[in-house]
């Protein structure tokens, strides 16, 4: 049967390409790039200022400053922001990543001359009013203690603190938490933005239905204004070194019916010379609906609704990832399936079947995955600025993806799937799977849910 | 992407008309296809939409369609089990699915030559789906895992479950698409088999397909593979009418958590109804953006807020306009309850401001069309406007319904319904673990 299907396999569509663009450097450092896209009437404006949480100094400081662009300039309260926005139907997004802060509004095309200056002033002339800096960190504290009713969140946070260690800034949440929220104060946002958010830091980027020689003199002078500031040295990369031993952090929620878990492992970062082969395999071993983790815990044996593995690609090197969850009772036989997957993916790799299956459904749905959108192009252009790339690393990516013979494929596989040094975090009621989960690691940490995020 | 028509200024509106080019055909067998040509990408949306969801049900059964769904990736006569995923993945797709109380919804993304092939592999299991007791065995257990994800353990799962179960006392409305977990236990094969022949009758289906088509293309590769299949008899119609609520209801969830949650849900028409466009104005002007009603009183003023949304869900019959609070730890819900109901006062007995109603229907209709940004968006939006606005057609005149609301509008539909004979209160009282 699955013979004769695969000749069924059709040959997907030629390299599409990244629509063109232009780029200018402004004399404050600022780089602004605009891509005309003439088939809807609005445009997308993205301030990205490299740092992020990256930067900062307190867990959560980047989010915050972020948070409060939106909250009073100058000469606009925050009432008046979120009116004038919202008067003409625009969006306007402002936060922190690991490595950037972003401020983002989409708005008609035809009001460009009065969105464009609203933007600007958040950049230029935040004010940062004291009670709403009061309010914004009492939000974000609620917040963070929120995150504890949702499991599968709550796990993810505590996941990335034990995997990646305190040297990582990954470690840390980017919204802060309970135990550093109460340290940020009004001089530390202030400082962070007077330090962060300067025109060497700054890309903009534009997309959307307009033509160059109109929206540049816009752009330059909105964002001309913005001083030239020092450009942030971005840390270097402290990598992941792999674990000398397993080990295991058991979070214990006692009225959890399921159990929440994470197994990490060193990966990669952006534009790593075996990028391209890891996401191929990655697909096969945990990147889609047949991949084996979901064929295996999901599809044969009915034990979750969902299993894979997250290969993060981020300017620094990140994790490689496995994630599901399953009733309390199958906790043990659910990550042991797992554990013994990793194994086969290390020892007999993938087929060429395979490969050239993953190969196919990566371009068949790249276009409408990265390309179809404004935002998804908005989100390209950042990441060939931030990590350094250009856009062959889109142009090309399908005769990359072609030249992946089974044999790297394979070397791939055997590198990064490994089973030594793995990093378990599980979140469930911790009084019944205690004793069984002792297997995977020789120590085990434990702590209630309710000190997640408490931790110094 | 979308083929924008400035036909016009309307007044105040602030964005321009647009127009989405749709061809619908029925065919032979009765079912409805809807083509809309889109060649920004070499992609294609295609999305089935069975009229059945868990409002077809009965005690005993609920959640079978969702279950169904899950059932119909599990192999046909020509497409064994698993057979679907592997053939969809190997040729640059991918798919899923969604049901709710009314529909029953399969989506497939893909690269544009194998439309023909992903046509062939719906007609076989929409044809000849095969019923394999052990792969029912193990689904059952991933939709009692989904189950555990999306309402064991979710605070609002939970909540918004006992929300609807004491807001609908009649009306099979009162459970929720995922099922009661005592009747995921018991599903039989046979409930299974019946639940196929009513609800997946092509006659009860409509298809949308979206993308970097021909008309002439699709419609033929449709009427090669879907026209040979039989019509069926179709579901029962759902006799049950949901009696008028005579007073308030109460409802009380006591689990651990951090942060009170609170959901109030009100009556209101089924989505074909003329109060539909007005409920979606008085639901932006008082929950989208930071400028509306109750994200300045209850988030930024008061503060006792983290967040509030309202919605209501496309539906077939009469159903709930519900608010969702997310309290500020330590905040008493009372206290909550009646900011928002003081705001319901506010709208009842002082009429908007023009400028906030243009606010509104610019901020409404922005967003109306943000979600014709991808092909599968544009696909779900015309096939919600098929089955629930009384026609795809619709929706390129929903702008113009949305432009004639008036400030007299807004009063007569909030003194109408949000009212508190109408309403059903469900409180999440957090308790330590």
């Amino acid at each position: 049967m699955r013979l004769t299907l695969l000749l069924l396999t059709i040959s997907v569509s030629a390299q599409v390409k990244l629509p063109p663009y232009s780029k200018q450097v402004l004399a404050n450092g600022a780089t602004l790039i605009l891509m005309p896209r003439a088939e809807l009437p609005l445009t997308t404006v993205t301030a990205v200022f490299r740092g992020g949480a990256e930067a900062e100094s307190v867990a959560g400081l980047a989010s915050v400053t972020a948070e409060l662009l939106e909250r009073g300039t100058a000469t606009q309260s925050a009432e008046e922001i979120a009116l004038a926005f919202d008067s003409l139907g625009a969006t306007l997004n402002s936060l922190a990543g690991e490595s950037t802060l972003t401020l983002a509004s989409e708005f008609l095309s035809r009001d460009t001359d009065r969105a464009l200056p609203l933007l600007a002033d958040l950049v230029q002339k935040p004010a940062f009013p004291a009670e709403e800096v009061k309010k914004v960190l009492a939000q974000f504290l609620d917040g963070a203690k929120s995150v504890k009713d949702n499991p599968q969140a709550a796990a993810g946070i505590a996941f990335r603190r034990f995997f990646y260690g305190p040297a990582h800034p990954s470690s840390r949440p980017v919204r802060g938490d309970e135990s550093s929220l109460p340290k940020i104060d009004r001089d530390m946002i202030q400082q962070f933005q007077r330090r962060m958010l300067v025109g060497r830091n700054l890309t903009v980027i534009a997309i959307g239905n307009f033509t160059a020689a109109d929206l540049l003199p816009k752009l330059t002078a909105a964002f001309s204004p913005l001083p030239a500031g020092e450009a942030y040295a971005p840390i270097a990369d402290p990598g992941v070194p792999r674990s000398a031993k397993p080990r295991l952090l058991l979070i214990d929620k006692p009225d959890a019916t399921q159990t929440f878990f994470f197994i990490g492992q060193p990966g990669i970062k952006r534009g790593h010379p075996d990028q391209v082969p890891l996401q191929l395999v990655n697909t096969l071993f945990g990147g889609r609906f047949t991949s084996m983790l979901n064929d295996e815990l999901r599809v044969n044996t009915g034990l979750t609704y969902g299993a894979n593995c997250q290969l993060n690609l981020n300017r620094l090197t990140g994790g490689l990832v496995i994630s599901s969850f399953t009733k309390t009772e199958t906790t043990e036989r659910t990550i042991d399936l797992a554990l013994d997957l990793l194994k086969k993916v290390n020892t007999t790799g993938v087929t060429p079947e395979a490969l050239k299956s993953s190969k196919a459904y990566t371009k068949g749905l790249f276009p409408a995955d990265r390309l179809e959108t404004n935002d998804q192009l908005t989100q390209v252009l950042t990441e060939l600025e931030l990590y350094g790339l250009n856009r062959g690393e889109i142009d090309d990516l399908f005769s990359k993806i072609d030249a992946v013979t089974p044999q790297r494929a394979n070397a791939i596989a055997k590198t990064y799937y490994r089973g030594d040094g793995l990093v378990f975090v599980l979140l469930g009621n911790a009084a019944k799977i205690r004793e069984a989960v002792k297997k995977y690691a020789p120590e085990v940490m434990e702590m209630p849910i309710a000190k997640l995020g408490m931790e110094p | 992407m979308v083929r924008f028509l400035v036909l016009a200024w309307l007044g105040v509106l602030l964005l321009p008309a647009q127009n989405l080019a749709l061809k619908k055909h029925r065919l032979s067998n009765g079912m409805t296809v809807i083509i809309h040509e889109d060649h920004d990408i070499p992609n294609v949306a295609l999305y089935f939409f069975y009229k059945i969801g868990s409002r077809n049900e009965k005690p005993g059964t609920t959640g079978v369609s969702h279950f169904f769904e899950h059932m119909m990736f599990n192999g046909a006569k020509k497409y064994g089990p698993k057979q679907f995923d592997i053939v969809m993945e190997n040729n640059g797709g991918r798919n899923n699915g969604y049901t709710t109380r009314d529909v029953t919804v399969y989506q497939d993304w893909f690269a544009k030559p194998a439309l023909d092939l992903i046509l062939d592999m719906e007609a076989d299991r929409i044809r000849d789906l095969a019923f394999d007791p052990k792969l029912v065995a193990s689904e059952r257990e991933v939709v009692y895992s989904e189950r555990r994800l999306s309402v064991d353990n979710s605070p609002e799962g939970s909540l918004d479950e006992q929300l609807w179960a004491a807001a609908f006392t009649a009306h099979p409305y009162n459970w929720g698409p995922i099922g009661w977990p005592s009747d995921i236990e018991g599903w039989t094969l046979t409930d299974l088999k019946e639940h196929f022949s009513l609800g997946y009758a092509p006659n009860n289906c409509v298809l949308v397909i979206s993308g970097d088509v021909t008309e002439t293309e699709a419609l033929a590769l449709a009427r090669k593979h879907l026209e040979p299949i039989p019509r069926r008899a179709g579901p029962t119609a759902v006799r049950t009418k949901e009696p008028e609520q005579k007073g308030e209801r109460r409802v009380v969830l006591n689990r651990p958590a951090e942060i009170p949650f609170q959901m109030i849900g009100f009556h209101v028409p089924a989505t074909a109804h003329a109060d539909t466009p007005v409920i979606a104005l008085l639901t932006t002007l008082l929950t989208q953006g930071r400028s509306s009603r109750l994200e300045q009183r209850l988030v930024e003023r008061d503060q006792i807020a983290l967040a509030v949304q309202a919605e209501t869900s496309e539906a077939v019959d009469p159903t709930l306009w519900t608010f969702y609070m997310q309290l500020r730890a330590g905040v008493k819900t009372e206290q909550a309850e009646q900011a928002l109901y003081s705001e319901f006062e506010r709208l009842v007995n002082t009429p908007v401001s023009d400028d906030e109603l243009k606010k509104a229907k610019s901020q409404f209709l922005a967003n109306f069309y943000r979600q014709l940004k991808t092909l599968g968006g544009k696909a779900n939006l015309i096939g919600n406007f098929e089955i629930f606005h009384g026609g795809a057609d619709r929706l390129n005149q929903y702008a113009a319904r949305i432009e004639k609301v008036t400030v007299a509008d807004l009063q007569r539909v909030a003194k109408t319904y949000l009212t508190a004979q109408n309403r059903t209160v469900a409180t999440l009282v957090p308790t330590k673990e």
